[in-house]
């Protein structure tokens, strides 16, 4: 970066804030970039590394808003309408997304009763070992109590998966 | 019918019983049991039709009684449909070889240069007085075939099959004998074997009937080879694949392989290696489809088809494809002795083998089976001599055989069908009280087989023993023949000509060798075999393959009337299946057995006395060639044969009398008169064990091993091939973790990188 | 700038910042294992990297404008941060309804205040909403277990990174190059002018001029209704679209809920007559 983008510049905190200059500007444009880029990044590790589907669309929405940050501070510097118009549409997108989104995190929520997205690992090829979380510690598992109740006839046979799935059901 | 042309009436002979078969399947469900009736009208109509043609052509040919100098002009009618296939310049024959016949015949140009020429295939048929005879034949048992199923197979569950399938035969059996073409006869002999397969397997959730059609097929196949072989060579050969000269467009004569005008020519057929290969092929197939002596195997399994088809394909007509085959190339065989020769050893040898393993059997169809393969065995040794007399000799029996054998087939059925399924000769007796027009009639053809005089077997018999006598001693014969004439007929029976076969006519007709007619035919014919220059075709083998056949006549009479006597006298037994059925069967069962008793106790007293079918045949063209013609003898009786076979078939008769007549059928006479022998006779001389051995187990074995083979080289070596990419793509397969996170990963990995090579390029 | 560093240029204090918050969030994500130093080390990289990047930011014109960006922005972005490393997912949501507040701040201070108002109301009153919904309706009681471990959370957190580095360098090098940044809004006034023309009437748009113009328009007192005139009449269509688009989804989300259920209930029925066979 050149000397002149450094903190040490005084002389912007005297200039008129409404006839905008060009500097002025720009400063407030890089700002709010890298805001929206912060915003972005931080996004996209949540929707890398969460496992929770719920999750994931938060971080997912979490991109969008650091790209309505961007879209609009763009739309300030060109003085330009059409990025606050894209983000109306982002937002009405966003909205579509979640309604249908949501639909499919429910379906699947009932058919495994998780929301993991690890849980649907059986599409993986089958050669591969299932993936199991193994570093868990036992500590924090929550140490439920469950009735005991005396067989009342011949249960079906308990599937290795189901029960990793169902531990906390 | 006066109105139908010839041509029409030789096409709607095959035509009718298609017809037939099509409406029976079409619409078998629908006729219930009346589903014999488009079956049985139109193999009706086609017996009307052959009849009329065979009376049409015996009109061209004329009568035997007419003027002996007149030459037999060959008869035929040649009748070409369509063509099937045609493949231009196919061929280019080198000079000088058998498919270039040079010169001029017939007074027109010959199209036998040496230019190219189209392989075509015509579908020709052709009439002539051997088709005729079969066409007659054919049609004609298979009419009462037909109609004696009726009653035989009148609450089978495959009704409508089983007559559409006899429709099927008796159309593919004409198609046969009518082709003019060795590709068309290839392919209806291919025709005959699968309604042949057909029938044996009609019952086929029987897993016995399943395996012996399957056998009978097998075998078969083998016979069929070497026609497929033979086929090929002629076609090499020769360039053609007619039997009959081609008039092309052009004006030109394309001669056939058995046409007037390579007959004309002396060197017109083929000889040495590749004639012998190509008649040993022939015989090969004949064999296969006649049950002759390597290939007999599949005949006595093919009993377990139903009675009527068993009478009419294995007995009356689909086995005699062999002789006929044979008699249509007798030209081609004639000029190879050794072949000739190796016809009449496979004949003779088959006639007595089977003939003795008929003698120990129990079982009433199996005796049939064996007589038949036995008496096709002296079609065989017949048509071997290579003589006129030889070829007419053999469709004589061909003939005579057709009627009786059939009508003891149909007997045996009447017996199976009242005895509930019962065929074992063992579990019978006295059954003449209970069924007595099937023991008359089966006593009629009994009589036939044995060859008793007069019946019509006798005749046939008898001049198959002349023809094996004539070239076991020809000097005898030519003195015989000679003092003829001048005995003025002591040996004759009727007064008006031991001398009926045209002789001279024939001689006139062989312009090239020009000798005297009045020379006498069988010094020739001897002079052609001793210079044929065979190691076997010499007077002695001759006289072994005569005494051979006179052995086999008393065998004949000594094990048909064992079965009759087994059967029909002694002490009323019915086995216990029988049931309410034990009684005479009904009229639409014996108004057959009745009409076929009367032929096969008249018809041989009637042609050998009037000579009228071998003259009839001798106009057939195969048997005008000079090569065949110039063997023909006068027609003579020889009374010193007849009383020969006579007594041969004497002593048969009085034997089974002694060993069988009265007493129950069940003792054991046969194994306490044989001894060790009757292990051999009943276990056929072990040929299926044989066959097991030699040929079934090595080629299981080689099997095995080619299983092997595929199974871990080749199969191994494409699994290996097939590892690899698996093998490598275990790598790639890793990537797929299922967790879509880490697709995401990558995914955004992956952008970040190219990214990166897009911001270092634009730096 | 930091005194304590005062040969630290800004790219490499940008970097270290960036480097910061990567190795900050790889502490706090969950990974299974709660480790309270891991966690401190982690807020604390998170402060540090929070303080480079205020560092490296740029003064804006007057010093109550720059609090009022720097805590903003710093609501959204710490909220942000929050709402990807806690565990609970209803913490997460309120932590995102936070940032959401955060981000509709930053964009009031941008100028657009419709878009402000509206990200509040749609987003934390409609769609969180909603999340919250779901999560009520499928959040098994407790921790589950996916909530406590992350999925490759050290690659995520470089890749998150080189993102960020990169994305900071391409807008650092924007003033760097003057003529990048003064050839943009040359353009952007054309298309502003070609939109606006019936309110402009012919003005010739020279350069600096012509910026300060349009932003001006962006930046006036009607500004919704501006914004409204620009959404209806130049996007008009796209507007239409994007109605049906919400209609479409409407229907498609009771079309799946209804032919799921469907499919769920013949699917039970499936594996239960599996586990009785």
């Amino acid at each position: 970066m050149s000397p002149s983008c450094m903190l040490s510049i005084p002389l912007m905190s005297v200039m008129p804030v409404m006839p905008v200059m060009a500097a002025t500007s720009m400063a407030l444009l890089q700002n709010a970039l890298i805001v929206g880029a912060i915003l972005f990044a931080l996004g996209l590790i949540g929707i890398l590394t969460r496992r929770n589907l719920i999750v994931m669309f938060l971080s997912a929405e979490l991109m969008l808003q650091g790209i309505s940050v961007s879209l609009v501070a763009w739309s300030r510097h060109h003085g330009d309408w059409g990025g606050q118009v894209l983000v109306i549409f982002v937002l009405t997108v966003a909205a579509c997304e979640a309604a249908v989104a949501l639909v499919f995190v429910l379906q699947a929520f009932a058919r495994t009763g998780r929301l993991d997205a690890a849980a649907w690992q059986s599409l993986r090829e089958s050669n591969i070992a299932r993936s199991v979380d193994h570093e868990l510690p036992a500590s924090d598992a929550v140490a439920q109590v469950w009735p005991q109740l005396s067989p009342a006839g011949i249960l079906p046979e308990a599937d290795a998966d189901e029960t990793l799935e169902r531990e906390h059901v | 019918m006066q109105s139908l042309s010839p041509s029409t009436l030789l096409v709607l002979v095959p035509l009718l019983p298609l017809v037939g078969a099509i409406l029976t399947l079409l619409l078998g469900r629908l006729l219930g049991s009346r589903a014999h009736l488009p079956a049985i009208v139109g193999i009706a109509a086609a017996a009307g039709a052959a009849l009329t043609l065979l009376v049409s052509t015996a009109g061209l040919v004329g009568s035997p009684h007419g003027g002996h100098a007149e030459p037999v002009r060959p008869v035929e009618m040649i009748s070409t449909l369509w063509q099937w296939a045609t493949v231009a310049d196919a061929y280019t024959p080198a000079a000088g070889s058998p498919a270039a016949i040079p010169g001029t015949v017939i007074g027109g140009p010959t199209a036998g240069g040496t230019e190219a020429r189209a392989f075509s295939i015509p579908v020709t048929l052709r009439l002539d007085p051997l088709t005729a005879t079969m066409l007659t034949i054919i049609t004609f048992v298979g009419l009462l075939v037909a109609i004696y199923s009726v009653g035989y197979m009148h609450d089978d569950p495959g009704y409508p099959r089983f007559f559409a399938l006899v429709s099927m035969f008796v159309f593919s059996m004409a198609l046969l004998v009518a082709a003019s073409n060795f590709l068309i006869v290839y392919v209806f002999w291919e025709a005959v074997g699968a309604c042949s397969y057909l029938l044996i397997g009609f019952w086929f959730r029987k897993p016995e009937a399943a395996r012996a059609a399957k056998k009978a097929f097998l075998v078969n196949r083998i016979g069929d080879f070497g026609l497929a072989i033979a086929t090929f060579l002629l076609w090499m050969t020769y360039g053609t694949l007619d039997f009959h000269d081609t008039l092309s467009a052009d004006g030109t004569i394309l001669p056939g392989i058995l046409g007037q005008t390579r007959l004309a020519d002396a060197a017109g057929i083929v000889g040495g290696t590749v004639g012998t290969a190509i008649c040993l092929l022939l015989l090969l197939a004949a064999c296969g489809k006649s049950a002759q002596l390597p290939l007999h195997v599949w005949l006595p399994d093919a009993m377990e088809g139903p009675t009527p088809a068993s009478a009419l394909i294995h007995a009356a007509t689909m086995v005699t494809a062999g002789i006929y085959l044979i008699a249509r190339s007798a030209p081609l065989f004639v000029a190879c002795p050794e072949a000739l020769t190796a016809v009449s050893i496979v004949g003779a040898t088959t006639a007595l083998v089977a003939a003795l393993i008929a003698t120990v059997q129990n079982d009433l169809k199996r005796v049939l089976a064996y007589s038949t393969i036995s008496q096709l065995g002296y079609m065989f040794a017949s048509l071997g001599t290579g003589t006129m007399l030889g070829f007419t000799a053999a469709i004589f029996h061909l003939v005579t055989h057709a009627f009786f054998k059939a009508l003891l087939f149909l007997g045996a059925g009447s017996v199976m069908h009242s005895m509930g399924g019962v065929i074992d000769m063992r579990r019978f007796g006295g059954l003449r009280r209970i069924m007595p027009i099937t023991a008359a009639t089966f006593l009629v053809g009994s009589l036939a087989l044995a060859g008793v005089a007069p019946f019509a077997g006798f005749f046939s018999k008898d001049e198959i023993l002349a023809t094996l006598h004539s070239k076991g001693w020809p000097s005898a014969h030519a003195e015989h023949h000679d003092a003829a004439p001048a005995a003025a007929g002591h040996a004759s029976l009727e007064g008006h000509g031991q001398t009926v076969a045209s002789l001279a006519s024939s001689m006139a007709a062989n312009s090239q060798t020009g000798r005297p007619t009045a020379r006498p035919a069988a010094l020739q014919s001897a002079g052609v075999t001793a210079d044929g220059g065979g190691t076997l075709d010499r007077p002695g083998t001759w006289q072994i393959l005569f005494w051979m056949a006179l052995v086999t006549a008393g065998l004949t009479a000594f094990y048909t009337f064992r079965a009759v006597f087994m059967t029909f006298t002694g002490p009323t037994r019915v086995p216990d299946e029988a049931g309410h059925h034990a009684h005479e069967s009904p009229p639409m069962m014996t108004l057959p057995l009745v009409i076929l008793a009367v032929p096969s106790a008249l018809i041989g007293w009637w042609l050998f006395s009037t000579n009228w079918l071998a003259h009839f045949l001798s106009a057939t063209p195969s048997f005008t060639a000079p090569s065949v013609a110039k063997t023909a003898v006068p027609h003579v009786f020889h009374m010193d044969l007849a009383i020969q076979g006579s007594l041969a078939a004497a002593i048969g008769i009085v034997i089974a009398a002694i060993g069988h007549l009265g007493r129950r059928s069940d003792a054991p006479q046969m194994e306490r008169f044989l001894g060790p022998l009757q292990t051999i006779f009943a276990n056929k001389f072990y040929f299926d064990q044989i066959y097991a051995a030699l040929v079934v187990r090595p080629l299981e074995a080689l099997a095995m091993l080619a299983a092997l083979i595929d199974r871990y080289l080749i199969d191994g070596t494409v699994n290996l091939v097939a590892r690899i990419p698996v093998f490598f793509g275990g790598w790639a397969r890793q990537l797929q973790s299922g967790l879509l996170q880490r697709y995401a990963l990558a995914g955004v990995l992956g952008t970040l990188l190219i990214v990166l090579a897009l911001a270092s390029r634009l730096r | 700038m930091n005194p304590a560093l005062p040969e630290l240029s800004p790219g490499m204090l940008l970097a270290g910042a960036v480097t910061a918050a990567a190795a900050s969030l790889w502490l706090l994500l969950p990974r299974g294992s709660e480790s309270r130093a891991a966690s401190r080390l982690g807020l604390l990289l998170g402060a540090l990297a929070l303080a480079g990047f205020i560092a490296t930011g740029r003064r804006l014109g007057g010093i109550g404008e720059e609090a009022v960006f720097l805590i903003v922005s710093l609501v959204a972005v710490v909220s942000g941060a929050a709402t990807i490393v806690t565990r609970s997912p209803v913490y997460s949501a309120i932590w995102f309804a936070l940032a959401l507040f955060g981000v509709a701040g930053v964009l009031l201070v941008l100028g657009a205040q419709f878009l402000g108002v509206a990200t509040v109301v749609v987003y934390a009153g409609a769609i969180l909403v909603m999340f919250l919904f779901v999560l009520m309706l499928a959040q098994p009681a407790g921790l589950a277990s996916y909530d406590r471990v992350s999925s490759e959370p050290l690659l995520s957190a470089v890749a998150g990174a080189v993102l960020l580095g990169l994305l900071t360098l391409s807008i650092g090098r924007l003033s760097a190059e003057p003529a990048a940044c003064c050839a943009v809004p040359a353009r952007s006034a054309m298309l502003a002018s070609d939109a606006a023309t019936a309110a402009d009437s012919g003005a010739t748009p020279a350069a600096p001029a012509a910026a300060g113009a349009v932003v001006a328009d962006i930046l006036a007192a009607d500004h919704v209704a501006r914004l409204g005139g620009e959404l209806f009449g130049r996007h008009l269509l796209a507007v239409e679209v994007a109605g049906v688009l919400l209609l479409v989804s409407l229907i498609g989300a009771i079309a799946v809920v209804t032919r799921g259920e469907a499919a769920l209930e013949a699917d039970r029925r499936e594996s239960l007559g599996r586990a009785v066979r």
